[in-house]
């Protein structure tokens, strides 16, 4: 075994209960240099590290979530304990450091007990050992370690001999030899009720209280050593947060909050982003001759970048958000209070935070219904996630709330947040109805529970939350990074390409004086001759013949195949909307316009060339903001619902009954403001 | 009585959890075990789920799980 093992760099995963001081730890040890392994959904991602180079130990340090106990209930603990015993990539780890809460040793002992049993060679950090002496006891190190055999340390992150001790038990952990044999434990309600009562037995021979408060804590001793009442500002705070009155009010603000603060905090940053992509397009075109080259860089590729990068702000302000919620502690309360009504459709508390994950991006949303044990409730979950109107959306409605109230932002601001509330209303009653008919459609029946630690109320520590949200936000720029600028890069040939025939062919329905001259002429300085060249460019490229192909579906609508090829784009990426309307309107840029003014100026003029009949109007634009709420259009979603899922059969569903009724929606929508009277 | 018929403020010591309840198991993991002091700290706004604590900590728990806990008052 040890042999086998020799080639390999060692490896130490940190484990703990949630709440143990597991992270800060880590974050000590391994200073800033860390990468994130797996998927980051927002409770399986962990990240591996090795050791900052001054404590010169050379090995790898994984993090992984908290886990109360080594037996798994939900999906989610079943990845952190599969991945501990042995990780696909990481083997076996040489080192299993656990971190135990001082305050809480008779509940976070649970799970080092079974790591020694399991076999693992463990180090037991104990951390918080300051909260312990406010109550006013202390724990006995030394007897810890006479009884268990294994190191037992205290560290407290802000002491440097604390972590010195630390690094020298692992170095002599390391050196020595070792088998990697773990056996899974095994452990049933019997056995589950004697661990706890020999950890009771343990916990009254190693935490004695300190003699000058031994008077006022005598009480507390007498029936667990370690007191049974939490943190007493804590519950204070509840007292509020979890008010029939006030706890609700608490909790809707703070939702009204969050959606607020990625619109209005957002849109002068997002503003700003637009201006340096079109700034840098600009100085493309103007640089090089006019061509395919300088069009490919300007429209297709740095016109793509900018789509990306463009709502980036609100990825960032929606994971900080939601990191501040986190670490407060208020996340917690929030899947508490509304366990009950989300009960009743057939979810769960522990559906709150997927399903406002599904507001930054339904991926790693999808990846947190794993926290949810019952796997009808996980299914109905990530059922509904795509409606959820995620930040993809946000560039879309964007664009068409700026066509349909021009320069009225506050309203914009209102209608976005009624879209949004329309989302949630959606979302809830699919649910409610999928729940009705449960049998049939979702056929697993399972124990639904609600049980969950309510974290004590802290400060929010800034450096956690600005990681994590560097790492979600540039794992999106990632993920979606290549894709978009693919889709754009193929969406400019098929729009640029077959090179038009200087001399030939008519295109379709455009014979005017202007056409024809341009078709005389060639390129031409003239820019009113340039886009009419542009637009004869784009009548007979590729993207026409197929866009003409779908014309039909789109017509019912009030489109026409140029926004039907802009759908179709959006299956990579809804976002993808944005930056195709503006390759396949061909918006050149003029001096004195940024991308989207310019792209809001020739919808504005936009007309389907079959009946003269202006595109974009306040029943279509109304209508296309309802597809964009209902429709199933991202293939990255419905690839991670079949892996979660494991069939087909929940994503196309989803395609069929979201994308069936976003077109059914708008079609209602057009013609019902067109029968009265609104065009 | 179990936990589930406890009101806001009443303090009482675990005697057995019902096995054969679904969640027991869980339950049992998160340290409600006969002998531990309990408190009925706070109730949802729809008075459930409750906030119970337990061992030094708060434990949110729907009271179809917590009807499990049997519970004397004290």
């Amino acid at each position: 075994m040890i042999s086998g093992q020799s080639e390999k760099r060692k490896l130490i995963t940190l484990l703990g209960p949630p709440n143990s001081g597991k992270t800060t730890l880590f974050n000590l040890l391994t200073g800033k240099k860390y990468k994130t392994v797996n998927y980051p959904g927002a409770t399986t991602e962990y990240s591996i590290s090795k050791f900052t180079d001054d404590h010169g130990i050379s090995c790898d340090l994984m993090d992984s979530p908290g886990i109360i106990s080594l037996i798994p209930s939900s999906p989610d603990e079943k990845i952190t304990i599969d991945n501990l015993y042995e990780h696909p990539e990481y083997g076996k780890p040489d080192v299993v450091i656990v971190t135990i809460d001082a305050s809480q040793f008779s509940r976070h002992f649970l799970l080092a007990k079974q790591l020694l049993e399991s076999g693992f060679k463990i180090i037991i950090a104990i951390t918080m050992n300051d909260i312990l002496a406010e109550k006013g006891f202390y724990i006995e190190i030394a007897e810890l370690k006479r009884i268990l055999n294994t190191s037992v340390l205290k560290v407290d992150p802000r002491k440097k001999d604390d972590i010195g001790i630390l690094l020298k038990n692992i170095n002599e952990y390391l050196d020595a030899d070792f088998e990697h044999t773990y056996k899974h434990v095994n452990y049933d309600e019997k056995k589950l009720l004697e661990t706890f009562e020999e950890i009771g037995r343990i916990e009254k021979s190693v935490i004695n209280f300190k003699i000058d408060k031994a008077n006022k804590h005598l009480e507390e001793l007498n029936t667990s050593v370690s007191g049974y009442l939490p943190d007493k500002m804590t519950i204070r705070i509840d007292k509020i947060m979890l008010h029939k009155i006030w706890g609700l009010f608490i909790f809707l603000i703070a939702m009204g909050g969050v959606f607020s603060a990625i619109f209005w905090l957002a849109a002068p940053l997002m503003e700003g982003v637009d201006h340096i992509f079109s700034h840098i397009s600009d100085f493309v075109t103007s640089n090089l001759a006019p061509g395919w080259i300088s069009d490919l860089l300007s429209n297709g590729i740095i016109g793509g970048l900018g789509a990306v990068m463009v709502f980036l702000p609100q990825i960032i302000i929606l994971f900080v958000i939601l990191g501040l919620l986190e670490d407060t502690g208020y996340l917690a309360r929030g899947a508490m209070l509304i366990d009950l009504p989300l009960s009743k459709i057939g979810l769960n508390g522990r559906s709150f935070v997927p399903m406002l994950s599904g507001f930054a991006c339904a991926i790693p949303a999808v990846l947190a219904a794993r926290t949810i044990q019952n796997k009808r409730e996980r299914y109905l979950t990530i059922f509904i996630i795509p409606l959820m109107s995620c930040s993809a959306r946000l560039p879309v409605y964007g664009l068409l709330l700026a066509f349909l109230l021009p320069g009225q932002f506050i309203l914009s601001g209102f209608v976005l947040s009624l879209i949004y509330l329309f989302g949630v209303i959606t979302s809830l009653t699919v649910a409610g109805i999928l729940n009705k008919y449960k049998s049939s459609i979702i056929k697993i029946e399972d124990n639904s529970s609600f049980i969950m630690e309510l974290p004590v109320y802290r400060i929010p520590r800034f450096s956690n939350i600005f990681k994590h949200t560097y790492e979600n936000s540039w794992e999106y720029v990632k993920k979606a990074g290549p894709i978009i600028i693919l889709f754009s890069i193929l969406l400019w040939f098929l729009t640029y390409f077959p090179e038009p025939d200087k001399y030939g062919y008519t295109n379709a329905g455009k014979t005017d004086n202007s056409v024809l001259k341009s078709k005389v002429t060639g390129f031409d300085e003239n820019s009113e001759n340039q886009q009419n060249s542009d637009y004869e460019r784009i009548s007979n490229s590729y993207a026409a013949r197929i866009g003409k192909f779908i014309e039909p579906i789109m017509l019912p609508l009030g489109l026409d195949w140029r926004v039907g090829v802009s759908l179709i784009t959006t299956f990579a990426a809804r976002e993808v909307f944005v930056s195709s309307l503006a390759l396949i309107f061909k918006i050149s840029d003029s001096e004195d316009e940024n991308i989207r003014e310019s792209l809001l100026n020739s919808m504005k003029d936009a007309r389907i060339s079959s009946t003269g009949e202006k595109i974009f109007t306040t029943s279509t634009v109304i209508g296309l903001i309802f597809f964009f709420a209902l429709a199933m259009q991202c293939i990255s979603t419905l690839a991670i619902t079949k892996k979660e899922t494991g069939g087909w059969k929940l994503p196309l569903l989803q395609v069929i009954v979201y994308t069936g009724s976003a077109y059914l929606v708008m079609f209602l929508i057009v013609n019902a403001l067109r029968f009265i009277g609104v065009n | 009585m179990t936990i589930a018929d406890l009101e806001t403020g009443d303090k009482a010591i675990i005697i057995k959890v019902n096995l054969n309840h679904p969640s027991s198991y869980r339950i049992l993991e998160y340290g409600f075990t006969p002998g531990q002091n309990i408190e009925i700290v706070n109730k949802s706004i729809f008075n459930d789920p409750i906030a119970v604590s337990l061992r030094g900590t708060l434990i949110a728990i729907r009271k179809n799980d917590a009807k499990c806990i049997e519970v004397e008052k004290n």
